[in-house]
C-alpha cells in the first residue's frame, strides 16, 4: 500500500507535489499551531476567568472587611447581592465568620450546606472545581485578614458556563482563522507552484528543444536594461556589447575595467560587486534559466564549430578516399593482427572484391594458401623489425604477364609502437613493358648506327660491283653471261637499296624546314606512283581536303613517307584494289593524312610492331623491314604522330568501292602533323 | 514509512495531546441541599470601643493588639466594637454596647455627664505628654491665610462637632480671638475622620480644616503633606482618656487598669510593638478632675449642657 502510494506520489507532477506538500504542511502546522493556541488560550481564558473570579472575591473580601468589623449586616448583605446581581456568572456568595458562621449569603430558599463541608481552607489551591447541579462552578475561598487576624471567608462561586462559551468561541475563531490561513496558504501555494514549476517548464521544453536540435532557445527574461546602457561604455568590440542572450558576468573576455583580463572564477567575484549585476541578479531559478542560456549558446556555438570540423573533415575523408579510390596504386592498412582495415577501390577491383570482403578480412579469406604464406612472414618481420619492405613481384593472368611493385611500411601509433601495416602496391606491367620496348629501341638505334656504318662501307664496293656488272653487261654478248650479270645487278641494286634505307634510318642530318602545302606534297608522290600501281589494278582515291593549312617541314622526307606508306599499302593489296589517300585539318591545329589500303589487313599481334626496324611480314625480297620505321622517325622529327589501325575503319574505307571478293579488312595509317603556327587557329 | 513522516507524525500526536490537556476533576456539591441557618450570638464579653476618628480597620490595626493583651492579661473576654461615629460611640455608650470607651476628652466629659463614665487611664502621646492640641491648617500655596484672623470669612472643614482636637480646641483658639461661629463662611463636618478633614482641605474644597495634633503623619505616605501647612496650634488640653462603663464592675476596671499601666514601652519590646500599633507610648492614672479644663472650654464655645 505505502509503496504504490509512493510510487502515486513520485508519479505526480512537481506542481502538484509542491501544492501537496506545503497544504499538507500548512494543514499540519495549522492544525498544530491551532490546536496549541487554542489549548493556551483556551487555559488563559480559564486562567483569566479564575484570576477574574479570584478578584472579584478579594475585592469583595476587602470591602467586607469595615462591615464585618462594624457587624453591619446589612452594608454585608449589600456588599455580596451588588456583586451577585453585578456579574451573571457569579452564581453565589457566601460570608462567614472565624466560626464558620455564616454571616450573609446570595442564596434564597436555604443554603446548600454542602458548601461548608468543600474549600474551607484559604490556603489551599483556589479555586476548587465544583460540579454542581447548575453545571460546573469554580468556588473561590478568600479569607478577610486584618492585620494578622483573619475576620472570616468570603466565598464566591463563579459558573464555567460563561467561560466554556468564550472557549468555544475562541475554538470556532481558531478553527476558522486556521482554515482561512490554510486556504490562504494553499491558494499561495498553488500560485507559488506554479510560478516555479512555470519557471521549471521553460527550463524542461528549452531542454527538449535542445535535446530536438533546436540551441536557439532562450529560458531567461531578458534583462531589465543591457549590461552597455548600465556601464555607458560604447565598448562595441567587447564580447557582451550586443549579446542580448547572456549575462555579462557569463561572457568571458569582457572589457570592464574591474573584469578586464580576469579569468573565470576571479571575474565571478569582481563581478558580484558591478552595478550591472546587481541590477540584473535573479533567483536561484533565474541564475539556471541564465546558465542554461549560457550552455545553449555555448552548445550551439560548439556544435558550430564541431560541425565545420566536421564538415572539413568529411570534405577532407572525400577527398582522401576520392584520391584513394582514383588512385590506381592498391593501399590497404592491416592493423597488428594483419586484419584489413582500409584497403583501396584499386586493390579491390584487381582482385574482383568489394570493400566489405576485404575490410575486417585477413589474407587467409582473400589469397590462396602460398601467397598468405609469404604474406603473413614478411608482415610479421616488418611488425617485429620495423623495417619497411619493397620489392617487385610478376605473375601471368589472362590478360598476360603483370608485374606490381610492392612497398610494406609500418604504421606507429602517438607512442611510437607499431599497430599496423601500410601496402602499395602500383601495377609496373605497362612501365615494364616500355621498359622492355626502350631496351629494344636502343637496341635498334645501336644496331641502326652499326647499320649505318656497315651500309656506309659496304655502298662504295656496291657501287663498284654494280658499275662493272654494268660495263661486264655492255661488253658481253653472250646472252648466258648477259643474264647472269642482270641477276648480279639486280641483287647488287637490291643491295643498294638497303643500304640507302639503312643510310636513312640511320642519317641524323639537318633537314631542310619550309612551308609547304600537304596536299601538292601527296599529289606529287600520287603522280609519280599512279602509273605503275594502275598496272597491278591498284587505284588511287584522293580526298584532299581544301582548307588543309601548310606546314613547316623537309618536302623531301615527307614525300618518302607518303612513297613508303603507298607502297605499304600496294604490297597489302597485291593488286585490284584501292588505296585512299585523305588529308584533312584535324582538332587541335593537326593536320591529319590518312592513307588507307583495301588490303589483307595487319594482325593484332603484328599491329603494335609494324614500326620496328626490320620488322616485316613481307617476302624475303619484298621489303627490308625499315620503310615504316624511317617514315615513323620522319613523322617523329616533324614533331607529327603516326599510328596504324587495323581493320580500318568504315570512316576510312566508306567511299572505297572495290572489285567484288577483292576488298581485304584494309590498313589505315594515320599521320598527324602540326600546322604551321601562324595557321593555328 | 519515512523518517520525516514518523517525526511529523509524532509532533501531531505531541500537539493534540498537549491541546487536549489534562481535565480538571471537579468536586460533586449539590446546590439544592438547603437548610435555614442562622448565625451564632457572639460570646459574651467586654466590648472595647475607639472612637471613630479613622476607618472601622485602622481602628482595628491600632487597637486589635491592645485589646487582645488586655483580654490575655485580664483573663478577661475582652472584644472590640466599632461604633460608626461619634453619635454612634455616645448612642452605643448610653446603650451599655460600649464597656471601655477610649474617646477624646470632650467625648468623655459629654460621656460623664450624661451616662457616668469614669476616667481610667489617659494616654501618653508619641511625644511623650498626656496632653494634645488642636491644629489649624491650610495649603501651603493658599496666600490668603497666614494668622487666625485671616480664617475669618473662610470656608472651615472640622472633623466632628464632637472632636475636641479637631474642632473644639480650634474653635476654642478662635473664640479667644474673638472669631465666633458666625464669622466664617461656612464650617462643615467630616463624619469625624481626621483623613476627610486633611484630604478636604488638600485638594482645596476649603480653605481650612482643623484636626487633632499628629494627625497629618497618618497620612503621610498617601500625600505630600508639604502642600500644608499649620496656621495656628491651640493650647493643650488633657488627652485621649479610657473610661468605663458603670456597669462594668470594679474589679475589672482594676485588672483592666493595671494591665494598661502595666504597659513598658521603653522596655519591653512586645509592649513596644502593642502601643507603636495603638500610635501612644503609655498610659498614666486618670480620673474626672483632670478634664475640668475641657469643661471650661465647653462653657467657653457656648457648648456646655449639650
Amino acid at each position: 500500500m505505502s509503496r504504490y502510494l509512493c510510487k502515486r506520489l513520485r508519479n505526480l507532477r512537481f506542481s502538484t507535489k509542491i501544492t501537496l506538500g506545503v497544504t499538507l504542511m500548512l494543514v499540519c502546522s495549522g492544525l498544530g499551531i491551532g490546536l496549541f493556541l487554542s489549548a493556551m488560550s483556551s487555559k488563559a481564558l480559564l486562567d483569566e476567568g479564575k484570576k477574574r473570579g479570584m478578584a472579584l472575591t478579594t475585592g469583595l473580601a476587602f470591602r467586607l472587611m469595615e462591615p464585618l468589623l462594624a457587624m453591619d449586616f446589612l452594608q454585608m448583605k449589600n456588599l455580596i447581592d451588588n456583586n451577585h446581581d453585578q456579574y451573571g456568572d457569579v452564581l453565589y456568595i457566601f460570608l462567614t465568620d472565624t466560626s464558620g458562621n455564616v454571616l450573609s449569603h446570595t442564596f434564597s430558599g436555604g443554603f446548600p450546606t454542602d458548601l461548608l463541608k468543600v474549600n474551607l481552607d484559604s490556603r489551599d489551591l483556589q479555586p476548587l472545581f465544583l460540579s454542581t447541579e447548575q453545571g460546573a462552578v469554580y468556588d473561590f475561598n478568600v479569607s478577610i485578614i486584618l492585620g494578622e487576624e483573619k475576620l472570616g471567608s468570603v466565598r464566591l462561586g463563579l459558573s464555567r458556563s460563561q467561560m466554556d462559551a468564550q472557549i468555544r468561541q475562541q475554538w470556532l475563531i481558531s478553527l476558522i482563522c486556521t482554515l482561512g490561513v490554510v486556504s490562504l496558504g494553499i491558494v499561495l501555494a498553488l500560485w507559488y507552484a506554479r510560478t516555479v514549476t512555470l519557471r521549471l517548464n521553460r527550463l524542461r521544453e528549452s531542454a527538449e528543444e535542445i535535446v530536438k536540435g533546436n540551441l536557439n532557445v532562450r529560458v531567461s527574461t531578458p534583462l531589465r536594461k543591457n549590461c552597455w546602457d548600465i556601464m555607458q561604455c560604447q565598448m562595441t568590440a567587447c564580447p557582451a556589447y550586443g549579446d542580448i542572450r547572456r549575462r555579462c558576468w557569463h561572457v568571458i573576455g569582457t572589457l570592464c575595467l574591474h573584469c578586464q583580463g580576469k579569468a573565470s572564477p576571479l571575474k565571478s567575484e569582481s563581478c558580484r560587486h558591478c552595478p550591472v549585476f546587481r541590477d540584473n541578479f535573479g533567483d536561484e531559478i533565474q541564475e539556471l534559466a541564465v546558465a542554461f542560456d549560457v550552455m545553449a549558446v555555448t552548445i550551439k556555438r560548439h556544435i558550430e564549430a564541431l560541425t565545420e570540423r566536421e564538415t572539413i573533415i568529411t570534405r577532407q575523408q572525400g577527398l582522401l578516399k576520392t584520391i584513394m579510390n582514383v588512385t590506381p596504386d592498391f593501399i590497404t592498412l592491416q592493423d597488428k593482427d594483419l586484419t584489413y582495415r582500409f584497403a583501396s577501390r584499386a586493390f579491390c577491383d584487381y582482385f574482383s572484391l568489394n570493400e566489405d570482403e576485404v575490410v575486417g578480412k585477413t589474407d587467409a579469406d582473400i589469397f590462396s594458401g602460398r601467397q598468405v604464406d609469404l604474406n603473413f612472414h614478411e608482415d610479421e618481420q616488418i611488425l617485429l623489425t620495423g623495417r619497411p619492405l619493397a620489392k617487385e613481384i610478376t605473375f601471368h593472368r589472362l590478360d598476360g604477364q603483370q608485374w606490381l611493385h610492392i612497398v610494406k611500411v609500418p604504421v606507429y601509433d602517438q607512442d611510437g609502437s607499431i599497430m599496423g601495416l601500410l601496402l602499395t602496391a602500383r601495377d609496373i606491367s605497362m612501365l615494364k613493358k616500355i621498359q622492355e620496348q626502350l631496351i629494344q629501341a636502343q637496341k635498334m638505334e645501336d644496331l641502326g648506327r652499326l647499320a649505318g656504318g656497315v651500309a656506309h662501307e659496304i655502298n662504295t664496293p656496291l657501287g663498284i660491283i654494280l658499275g662493272y656488272t654494268q660495263l661486264l653487261m655492255d661488253d658481253t654478248t653472250d646472252q648466258e653471261i648477259v643474264e647472269n650479270l642482270r641477276v648480279v645487278e639486280k641483287q647488287a641494286k637490291i643491295c643498294q637499296k638497303i643500304v640507302a634505307d639503312l643510310l636513312g634510318f640511320s642519317r641524323h642530318s639537318q633537314s631542310v624546314r619550309e612551308s609547304m602545302d600537304v596536299n601538292e606534297s601527296l599529289r606529287e608522290v600520287v603522280q609519280l606512283v599512279e602509273h605503275t600501281f594502275s598496272r597491278e589494278g591498284i587505284t588511287i582515291i584522293q580526298q584532299l581536303g581544301e582548307a588543309v593549312p601548310p606546314l613547316v617541314g623537309d618536302k623531301e622526307r615527307l614525300r618518302q613517307v607518303w612513297l613508303n606508306l603507298f607502297n605499304n599499302g600496294m604490297d597489302a593489296i597485291g593488286q585490284n584494289g584501292s588505296i585512299v589517300v585523305r588529308s584533312r585539318q584535324g582538332a587541335g591545329g593537326k593536320i591529319e593524312v590518312s592513307v588507307t589500303d583495301t588490303g589483307q589487313g595487319i594482325s593484332a599481334e603484328h599491329l603494335n610492331k609494324i614500326f620496328d626496324p626490320f620488322f616485316t611480314t613481307k617476302p624475303v625480297d619484298k621489303g627490308t623491314g625499315l620503310g615504316l620505321s624511317v617514315s615513323f622517325g620522319i613523322i617523329k622529327e616533324h614533331g607529327g604522330a603516326i599510328s596504324a589501325q587495323s581493320p580500318a575503319s568504315m570512316e576510312y574505307l566508306a567511299d572505297i568501292v572495290s572489285p567484288p571478293g577483292r576488298s581485304g579488312p584494309g590498313t589505315v595509317f594515320i599521320v598527324k602533323l602540326p600546322a604551321e603556327k601562324r595557321h593555328i587557329g | 514509512m519515512p523518517k520525516p513522516l514518523i517525526i511529523l507524525a509524532a509532533l501531531l500526536v505531541a500537539v493534540l495531546l498537549f491541546s487536549c490537556g489534562e481535565e480538571e476533576r471537579p468536586v460533586r456539591v449539590s446546590l439544592n441541599n438547603r437548610q435555614e441557618i442562622a448565625a451564632k450570638p457572639p460570646q459574651p464579653a467586654i466590648t472595647y470601643a475607639y472612637l471613630p476618628q479613622y476607618s472601622h480597620t485602622e481602628s482595628f490595626q491600632r487597637h486589635q493588639q491592645l485589646v487582645a493583651y488586655l483580654a490575655e492579661e485580664t483573663g478577661l473576654s475582652i472584644r472590640q466594637v466599632f461604633p460608626e461615629t461619634f453619635a454612634h460611640h455616645i448612642s452605643m455608650f448610653s446603650q451599655g454596647k460600649i464597656d471601655i470607651s477610649f474617646s477624646n476628652p470632650f467625648v468623655y466629659v459629654n460621656l460623664a455627664r450624661r451616662y457616668h463614665a469614669k476616667a481610667m487611664a489617659r494616654i501618653v502621646e508619641e511625644d511623650g505628654r498626656a496632653e494634645f492640641r488642636g491644629q489649624i491648617i491650610a495649603r501651603r500655596d493658599n496666600k490668603a491665610i497666614h494668622s487666625l484672623e485671616d480664617c475669618r470669612g473662610k470656608s472651615w472643614v472640622a472633623v466632628d462637632p464632637a472632636s475636641a482636637g479637631g474642632y473644639l480646641f480650634p474653635l476654642g483658639l478662635f473664640a479667644g480671638h474673638g472669631l465666633t461661629l458666625r464669622d466664617f463662611k461656612e464650617v462643615v463636618f467630616a463624619g469625624g475622620r481626621q483623613e476627610n478633614v486633611i484630604l478636604g482641605v488638600y485638594a482645596g474644597l476649603h480653605d481650612f480644616g482643623t484636626i487633632r495634633e499628629g494627625s497629618l503623619n497618618v497620612l503621610e505616605h498617601k500625600i505630600d503633606i508639604n502642600q500644608l501647612k499649620v496656621v495656628a496650634t491651640s493650647r493643650s488640653y488633657p488627652g485621649w482618656v479610657y473610661a468605663y462603663s458603670p456597669r462594668l464592675p470594679r474589679e475589672a476596671v482594676d485588672k483592666i487598669r493595671a494591665a494598661m499601666l502595666k504597659l513598658d514601652y521603653a522596655h519591653n519590646p512586645r509592649h513596644r510593638a502593642i502601643l507603636d500599633a495603638a500610635r501612644f507610648i503609655g498610659f498614666v492614672p486618670s480620673d474626672d478632675l483632670d478634664f475640668d479644663p475641657i469643661r471650661e472650654l465647653n462653657g467657653k464655645v457656648g457648648l456646655e449642657g449639650e
